[in-house]
């Protein structure tokens, strides 16, 4: 197949022109080869050009193109439904971004950015070549099944948001407790295992003693923090103990009561052990801190083994201690202690002084507690990964503050890290939403950019099968290696481990990669 | 399966400094599922032969390629022209590959790219432990199914040593006592009374002791005469 390359440089609203030499780049382009039409345009973001553009696709029969601009979302939505119409194919629109990789890193070397310009065009127009129309194909979800675990202010919270969609939502409530909420509520219920991917989840739940199957399209996590399984020696021990966010909300109300306050890093369920999570120590320096301007009078120590605070909360560590918190720390081996007979004073050591000290306790505020031991199976039956901490990891808090990196998956309230019921419910709308916009759309879509497999290639060595996040490889009835594409989010993780090459990336194969690189870096390796 | 490790790049460049033409041959079989010489590993590896060339200002041409299973002569022969036509191979099977090559061309050189380990298990992704040392007089029945031959640092066959303390073996604390994992088994299968009873000492003809191994099977040779019809030697 003979390619026919559209070539658009975007001047980036003048931007462009500035530094580079458009009229060299423009004779660059139309000297090499496949390359039909060359147009110079002044802003491609504002969509007026495309009309333009494509007319000049049409009479030219372009078949793929090379656009030099700048960032791929700006440009691409609009260009590639307009590419659409005169049938150039998604895959087949490369978009290099000249204003974020030349213009600004450049600005000062206009002999180098012009250089570094033109070679990125000459390697994306030696990729274009090689690449090859992909299509998509969609599969309807089995069921609008959005199904969310855990009944607290969170899942509440998803539920009441994703009914709006007009999906069926379901709450697997671990206890018996009354859960006020649209759809199905199932008490007793825990979400123990499944298969499948976003658009049709298999799952195994658990519901009293007998186990059953449940069909997803969707699925929401808010299963809450460990503080309800905290049962470490402390907690147990000590009357009025409670997490830093909840103490944050009573001093906010007014609702201290008087007498010491203890922060404290926190025992793990089995008592063993103690660990914090790193961002819980900001937020305990500065309620200290807090509650030392409210009420000078109070006596406040903040007890730990290793803190960390970030960035410039650093300085409140000072700010802190001048205005008179006390700062005791104490080594893993000998950890503060609570007599059980007399539950209102903590003795700890200090490790710096080395003396014994006893505080008697008024409030003792947990820095952070831990994540829920539940998180792990959670995390195993839906294949998603977790944190250092034990929370279930959201993708980006950018972009997808409560979504998980598998798609149809979201994540909210405690189960993240521990929060306010306030935060906890705006998290749970928001994942709410977002699971019932999901399962409303009754369709998945899939393929594009997926992995192949050469089956003649294949050993069966598993590999693929064990790297894969997202469960796409299995081993087929010829026992070599397929991909399920409905589950295959084209990351190239089983592309590159296959230890006989016998799985590819569409249109990132080693041949498109390699004819790229070379073209970049000049020479063969 | 057979699980080996690629040499350190610097003793390969070293190895083949010498020679004009390379050919890296790789395996599809042990040592493609065992991440060491498969494909991905070849082409890695004359990537980087390629580029440490370039850096040192070497002149050499490399190539590579790969067959199903390079202890098999008719796998081999189908890229003997490859082989002959360069001036040294490096092999990227295990041992066997290397000396099957070696053996079918003798005149002509054929250097180790791996280092052949173990016969050994995958544990998990990148993990590989071994659990046989083929000493052919198997005795995992009277183990709990567990190999105190390749287990257990001493090889004992009667267990566990003065030197197991925690379940861990005097050798080196990272590693697990075998007779600590046998107890339990055994323990588990309520089979203990066999870590009372005392096994004599092994025959050991069976392994490497006695000098190269070959195992025939009558049965399945090929009869001269259905050798000539196959033009194999």
């Amino acid at each position: 197949m003979n390619a026919k390359i559209q070539v658009l440089l975007c001047k980036c609203c003048s931007e462009v022109p500035e530094l580079l030499n458009i009229a060299k780049l423009e004779k660059l382009a139309s000297e090499s080869g496949n390359v039909l039409s060359v147009m110079t345009l002044d802003a491609l973001c504002d969509g007026k050009e495309l009309a333009m553009v494509v007319a000049e696709a049409r009479i030219k029969e372009i078949d793929r193109a090379v656009v030099l601009a700048c960032q791929k979302k700006d440009v691409s939505p609009a260009l590639i439904k307009a590419y659409k119409r005169v049938g150039v194919n998604e895959h087949l629109v490369q978009i290099v971004n000249i204003r974020e990789e030349v213009v600004l890193p450049h600005a000062a070397e206009q002999e180098r950015a012009q250089a570094k310009a033109q070679t990125m065009l000459l390697s994306a127009l030696a990729r274009s070549r090689l690449l090859q129309p992909l299509e998509r194909s969609s599969e309807d979800m089995k069921t609008r099944n959005v199904v969310i675990v855990g009944g607290g202010v969170a899942g509440q919270a998803a539920a009441k948001e994703a009914a709006k969609y007009g999906v069926h939502t379901i709450i697997l409530e671990k206890t018996g407790k009354s859960v006020t909420a649209p759809g199905v509520v199932m008490p007793h219920a825990t979400l123990i295992g499944g298969k499948g991917y976003g658009g049709n989840f298999e799952l195994k739940i658990r519901v009293g003693e007998s186990l059953e199957d449940l069909g997803a399209a969707s699925v929401v996590i808010a299963s809450g923090g460990g503080w309800s399984t905290l049962k470490g020696a402390l907690a147990k021990a000590v009357r009025g103990a409670m997490p830093l966010y909840e103490f944050h909300q009573k001093l906010h109300a007014e609702q201290t009561s008087a007498g010491t306050v203890v922060f404290m890093d926190t025992p793990d369920p089995a008592g063993k052990t103690l660990k914090v999570q790193d961002y819980a120590w900001d937020e305990t320096l500065e309620t200290a801190i807090e509650l030392k301007r409210k009420h000078p009078e109070t006596a406040v120590y903040v007890i730990f083994q290793e803190m960390r605070a970030s960035g410039l909360s650093e300085l409140a560590y000072k700010e802190a201690a001048e205005l008179g918190v006390k700062f005791v720390r104490y080594d893993r081996s000998a950890t503060p202690k609570v007599d059980p007979k007399d539950p209102t004073t903590l003795s700890v050591k200090d490790l710096t002084q080395g003396d014994e000290l006893k505080i008697r306790l008024g409030t003792m505020v947990f820095a952070s507690i831990p994540a829920s031991p539940d998180n792990q199976i959670i995390a195993e039956a839906l294949r998603i990964p977790m944190s250092v901490d034990g929370a279930i990891r959201r993708g980006s808090i950018q972009r997808g503050p409560v979504s998980t990196p598998k798609p149809g998956v979201f994540v909210c309230g405690s189960a993240l890290f521990p929060k306010s019921r306030e935060v906890a419910a705006a998290e749970g709308q928001a994942a709410g939403k977002l699971a019932g916009e999901f399962a409303a759309r009754g369709s998945i879509e899939f393929g594009g950019i997926v992995a192949q497999v050469t089956q003649e290639k294949c050993s069966a060595c598993l590999t693929c099968v064990r790297t894969c996040p997202y469960e796409a490889p299995f081993i087929g009835t010829a026992s070599k290696a397929e991909i399920r594409v409905q589950a295959c989010q084209g990351c190239g993780m089983c592309v590159g481990i296959c230890p006989s090459k016998a799985i590819e990336l569409h249109n990132y194969t080693d041949d498109q990669i390699m004819t790229e690189s070379k073209t970049l870096l000049g020479g063969d390796f | 399966m057979i699980v080996a490790k690629r040499k350190p790049l610097n003793e390969i460049a070293e190895m083949l400094a010498p020679y004009k033409k390379v050919t890296v041959i790789g395996c599809r079989s042990c040592v493609a599922i065992c991440l060491a010489g498969g494909e991905k590993e070849v082409k890695m590896l004359v990537s980087a032969l390629k580029v440490k060339n370039k850096r040192d200002g070497r002149k050499q041409h490399i190539e590579g390629t790969v067959v199903e299973r390079q202890c098999e002569k008719e796998w081999v022969q189908e890229i003997e022209a490859q082989i002959l036509d360069s001036d040294v191979t490096l092999s990227m099977a295990c041992s066997l590959g290397a000396q099957t090559i070696g053996d079918m061309y003798p005149k002509h050189l054929t250097f180790p790219g791996l280092n052949t380990g173990m016969f050994g298990v995958p544990e998990e992704q990148g993990v590989w432990s071994e659990k046989c040392v083929g000493c052919g007089n198997c005795i995992i029945h009277t183990t709990g199914g567990i190999c105190p031959i390749a287990r257990c640092a001493k090889s004992m066959l009667n267990g566990p040593c003065g030197g197991s303390a925690n379940r861990k073996c005097e050798v080196n604390l990272e590693v697990d006592c075998a007779w600590a994992a046998i107890y339990d088994r055994l323990k588990l299968q309520n089979r203990l009374d066999l870590i009372e009873s005392v096994t004599p000492a092994k025959d050991w003809s069976t392994s490497h002791s006695g000098g190269r191994r070959v195992f025939e099977r009558e049965d399945a040779k090929l009869t001269p005469h259905q050798k000539k019809g196959k033009g194999v030697t």
